[in-house]
């Protein structure tokens, strides 16, 4: 039996179950992967467009994704609101059981593309059985930091 | 049926798919992704397999047509007294993955085998699966005897 396209974040799910068995390396070493995967397609806009560059390739996501999703291009950052992430909705409305490492692979696989741009991100997952979700993109480090902390503080 | 899609139609996870076969099969080896497609049947597909177990195929049947359909898949599913036989011309998995024009993992087949492997387990139907080429098999689910 096929595993159809429609399928493939359960199945995913399940291959992060696996790895997270391992241990938390063999995890983190799966996003890197993807994140080099991912380089063919956003790298080079990320680099030369920068923050419009990623606003570019997130709304052709949102779009195409059917996601329930804000994004707003601001001056020195990027802020992307997931109102009802599709991928986590899938995962949670499944007979097995959701990995609780789930959405991390967002950020596992985001952050180091984005640093190969020269960008930080700042993640806001709020909770990994909630599909909702923020992501900050700055080229400055200290807004970064301050928003990390500004996070951190608040939960 | 517990599964029932509809909307848009995201071909590229098959590419996704694709890469993460090899991934998990080049580094952890082909028992790894065994284990990994056993639990996509009997976990994900619990229902299905639960059907089965039931002596009750109809969940199957519903659901490869409902998928290979969506998928637009060139396919049959015969039924006859010993249970059903599925033939996939053209897998809409594999022409995609070509058309992205990535190479298909050798690995690729395994799913089709082991997941309804796992769905059989357990359960009154076995499943042999006769891969016939590059995106064309045969499934017989029957009654074990």
């Amino acid at each position: 039996m096929m595993i159809p396209s429609d399928h493939f974040v359960r199945f995913y799910n399940e291959v992060f179950k696996f790895l997270e068995a391992k241990s938390e390396k063999d995890l983190r070493d799966y996003w890197l992967e993807i994140s080099r995967h991912q380089e063919g397609h956003c790298l080079e806009l990320f680099k030369t467009k920068g923050l419009k560059g990623m606003y570019e390739y997130w709304e052709h996501i949102r779009i195409e994704e059917n996601c329930d999703m804000t994004l707003t291009l601001n001056d020195d950052y990027l802020k992307l609101e997931m109102h009802k992430c599709p991928s986590l909705s899938k995962v949670l409305d499944n007979d097995a059981t959701p990995s609780m490492r789930y959405c991390d692979h967002c950020e596992g696989w985001i952050s180091p593309l984005l640093a190969k741009a020269g960008y930080y991100c700042v993640y806001d997952q709020i909770a990994p059985d909630i599909p909702r979700c923020e992501m900050y993109v700055y080229k400055d480090k200290d807004l970064a930091e301050k928003k990390r902390k500004e996070i951190a503080d608040r939960s | 049926m517990r599964y029932k899609d509809t909307g848009e139609l995201h071909m590229d996870f098959h590419g996704a798919t694709n890469t993460t076969i090899d991934y998990i099969a080049n580094k952890y080896g082909k028992e790894a992704l065994v284990e990994i497609f056993h639990k996509v049947g009997k976990d994900v597909y619990k229902s299905i397999h639960e059907g089965l177990k039931n002596d009750d195929p109809s969940e199957l049947i519903e659901h490869l047509n409902y998928y290979l359909t969506r998928e637009k898949a060139d396919y049959t599913l015969t039924e006859n007294e010993d249970g059903f036989v599925l033939d996939v011309k053209q897998c809409p998995a594999v022409a995609h993955i070509k058309s992205l024009g990535l190479e298909v993992s050798p690995y690729f087949n395994l799913q089709y085998i082991e997941i309804s492997n796992a769905l059989c387990d357990s359960t009154p139907w076995q499943c042999t699966t006769e891969i016939i080429g590059e995106g064309e098999y045969r499934q017989t689910f029957s009654r074990r005897k």
